[in-house]
């Protein structure tokens, strides 16, 4: 999941200064190290690095409240998130048409994320067109009309001009026919200087709202020097983090966003064009620090399900009782909002919890064989699994085309994911917490953590 | 330049052992000098495994050693040559040129790697490398998933004047591989060059699914192509790579971005495997041969 490692060495070494009897400065000190090693191994520029560990260590002796161990929490928690860009401003639509221009060094996933901008912006109800400024890049023109094929987007292109402001400035009178454009521009060096000038050319022809610089999670101490010529040269709206989906440590990234002081905007977390989220610093911060995180999984459920469908789920899901049938919605449901294992991040105390990776893909496999299996028991089985005897099973089974051993399997989940729901209602999260090693919940609840209900 | 930046800072951090006894090295005083030093490692974007190393070799070096006045630099600077010798491995170009050019059969090499790392444009420059030493090859489109690949590797083989093998899209591209042999098995072509997809290396099926395409295809040669603006995560790239479809050289991409090219490090010291090229820029020239002394010499002298 997102900056797993880095957050789990944060949590690693919350936990331990909190689990202190006494908090004196040395024990500030060490926490402070441990965290210093945690974002330097997880790419975080060295300087920004240090700025905000001293920033942390000065807040932590000033407050005075070396024995409110909550209060330490809240303090990295607040610093985490004015170093990610504060609240984090949503993405203003209300302008027609609202200009987007995606820059970045090559490889980072320029293209394939303006797809997936062109996708998001589809969901809200918009009309987005996708503007080819690639003209450089064998076959990157073709790349973005396949991708628009697939988003079912306008794309606008020539692919006999070699400058690209004049391509803007040939499709500039048909830019008023849709809510959003957004241009992709050709991978560049940002201390290669005629590629600046290039993109500079771009910037004064198509006046973007938004400048979007797109960076791999996966780029190291490069991050900070490149987003610091970008931002010189064009002023950098937001950051859009690619390839979240992998090991990948994020920390420059994050030093990117830092030093142009723009707010991280949205996250690719895979290969399909519907894996991007919108970011919120202080939801991804509450993730990072082991929280969960519900309001995303509700928001981008609410995007992809009817709205009627979700509040029945809902309710079933908080009041703990689902039965067949409401797994197999939920599955065909989970089935659009990705994998398992991103659904599984999102839920509060999860992350802590620690599943295996291997666990999470095999449980992906099964999910497969659900469906087939549940299609062949009938209404009554479905709405009343207590029934499913022996005979009642091998029938299921055969009727399947799968073992008894897997039609068995899925009751079992089905009756652990009973207990998980029962697990998440109401006072449990404090249980989880307390796992966590928070005592008191209070600093926590003032955190604002949004929809988490605790 | 690549390691410009450690260049410079190396050079800071003698002034910590400048003013170091001329006694023998004590660990306290070592320390203190790594401490400055680690930095600058960091900060070039070396992966932290791999400043253990440095640091490990260093040590066993330096303490306990007289240092006398006046020498420190050029000792110290022969401790770092000997770190960073232990840290890099050799590599031959000329000798792969001999091998594919004494193979009777097409010498098949692989790439693999993350996406967006310069799997395709690496495979031009080389295509152009082996255009250049009169060795001739083709190109098999074995990326089947992301859009406009194929049409990418053919602009690469028009401009090039090298053919290239392809399918549909969403087709398998073991069979594409397949293809591109037997043809160059029946026109005597030299090389075979497979282009493979992109992808994170910690999504488990993606990466079985590149184990399958290499036990069918079986490739000579097995490259892995990496980014070298990549943080710490190239170590468990490039070794999760390695783990599934080991691989015999490496190469580094994009070095001319950024002067911090610390990733040419971090991934021979992770797997062992020599790095073979660098990629040093947009023109299909831009393809150095790995030198292993030569870089040692670039970021110490």
């Amino acid at each position: 999941m997102v900056l797993d490692n880095l957050g789990g060495a944060i949590r690693n070494s919350i936990r331990n200064l909190i689990s202190k009897v006494l908090i004196d400065e040395k024990s500030v000190n060490e926490f402070i190290k441990d965290v210093q090693r945690a974002m330097i191994m997880g790419d975080v520029d060295v300087k920004l690095v240090f700025d905000l560990t001293k920033k942390i260590k000065e807040d932590i002796l000033k407050s005075k409240a070396f024995s409110k161990k909550e209060q330490i929490v809240k303090i990295v928690y607040d610093n985490l998130v004015r170093f990610l860009g504060g609240e984090g401003e949503k993405i203003d639509t209300s302008k027609k048409p609202l200009k987007i221009l995606l820059v970045g060094t090559f490889g980072s996933g320029k293209t394939t994320t303006a797809g997936k901008l062109a996708k998001y912006f589809k969901r809200k109800g918009l009309k987005p067109a996708l503007l080819a400024l690639d003209t450089f890049r064998p076959a990157a023109v073709e790349q973005l009309e396949q991708i628009s094929e697939k988003v079912k987007a306008q794309m606008l292109f020539n692919k006999k001009e070699k400058k690209p402001e004049k391509i803007v400035k040939e499709f500039k009178d048909s830019f008023k026919k849709y809510d959003v454009i957004i241009a992709d521009s050709a991978g560049r060096d940002s201390l290669d200087k005629s590629l600046i000038k290039e993109v500079k050319a771009i910037y004064k022809a198509f006046e973007p709202d938004e400048v979007l610089l797109v960076i791999p999670a996966d780029m190291g101490q490069a991050a900070k020097t490149q987003a610091e010529e970008f931002h010189k040269a064009l002023g950098i709206t937001g950051v859009i983090v690619t390839k979240l989906d992998g090991t990948a440590k994020g920390g420059g990234a994050l030093s990117a966003c830092a030093v142009s002081g723009s707010p991280v905007k949205f996250i690719g977390v895979g290969e399909g064009l519907d894996d991007l989220e919108l970011f919120n610093p202080k939801r991804f911060v509450s993730r990072l620090l082991g929280m969960g995180d519900l309001e995303t999984l509700l928001e981008k459920a609410s995007e992809e399900l009817d709205m009627e469908k979700i509040k029945d789920l809902s309710e079933k899901f908080l009041s703990g009782k689902f039965d067949l049938l409401d797994l197999y919605s939920q599955l065909q449901a989970v089935n659009k909002l990705g994998s398992f294992s991103k659904i599984l991040g999102f839920l509060p105390g999860v992350s802590a919890l620690k599943i295996p990776k291997e666990m999470l893909n095999m449980q992906e496999e099964n999910v497969k064989k659900f469906k087939p299996i549940m299609d062949s028991m009938t209404l009554e089985e479905l709405k009343n699994p207590k029934i499913l005897n022996a005979s009642r099973i091998e029938r299921i089974a055969k009727g399947a085309g799968v073992t008894v051993k897997d039609v068995r399997m899925l009751l079992k989940q089905y009756g652990q994911m009973k207990n998980m729901v029962k697990k998440l209602q109401g006072g449990n999260l404090k249980k989880m917490m307390k796992k966590l090693g928070i005592k008191d919940l209070k600093a926590l609840e003032e955190m604002d953590l949004g929809g988490l209900g605790a | 330049m690549v390691f410009g930046f450690l260049k410079k800072k190396i050079k800071e951090t003698f002034d910590v052992v400048k003013k170091v006894t001329e006694k023998k090295l004590t660990k306290k005083e070592f320390d203190k000098f790594f401490d400055a030093l680690e930095f600058s490692l960091l900060e070039s974007n070396i992966a932290y495994d791999t400043i253990l190393a440095i640091r490990e070799s260093l040590e066993k070096e330096l303490i306990g050693k007289e240092i006398k006045r006046g020498l420190q630099e050029k000792i110290i600077m022969n401790a770092l040559k000997n770190a960073l010798r232990g840290v890099l491995k050799e590599s031959d170009s000329t000798k792969l040129l001999q091998e594919i050019k004494a193979s009777k059969e097409p010498i098949v090499i692989m790439f693999v790697g993350t996406n967006g790392s310069g799997k395709t444009t690496t495979i031009a420059k080389i295509a152009y490398w082996l255009k250049k030493n009169n060795i001739s090859c083709v190109l098999a489109a074995c990326d089947t998933f992301r859009a406009a690949s194929i049409e990418q590797l053919e602009k690469h083989g028009k401009a090039l004047g090298i053919k290239v093998v392809k399918h549909k899209y969403g087709s398998d591209a073991a069979a594409v591989a397949y293809d591109a042999i037997e043809h160059a098995k029946a026109k005597g072509i030299k090389v075979v060059m497979i282009d493979t997809a992109g992808r994170s290396h910690a999504n488990t099926n993606l990466m079985n699914e590149l184990e399958k395409i290499k036990r069918v295809v079986n490739p000579d040669y097995v490259v892995f192509v990496g980014d070298a603006l990549t943080g710490n995560d190239v170590v468990d790239q490039c070794k999760t790579f390695n783990d599934v479809t080991p691989f015999d050289f490496a190469v580094l991409t994009k070095t001319d971005v950024d002067e911090k090219g610390g990733a040419i490090l971090s991934v021979s010291h992770a797997t062992g495997v020599p790095v073979m090229f660098l990629g040093t820029g947009q023109l299909y020239k831009d393809l150095e041969q790995f030198d292993k002394e030569k870089l040692i010499k670039l970021i110490l002298e």
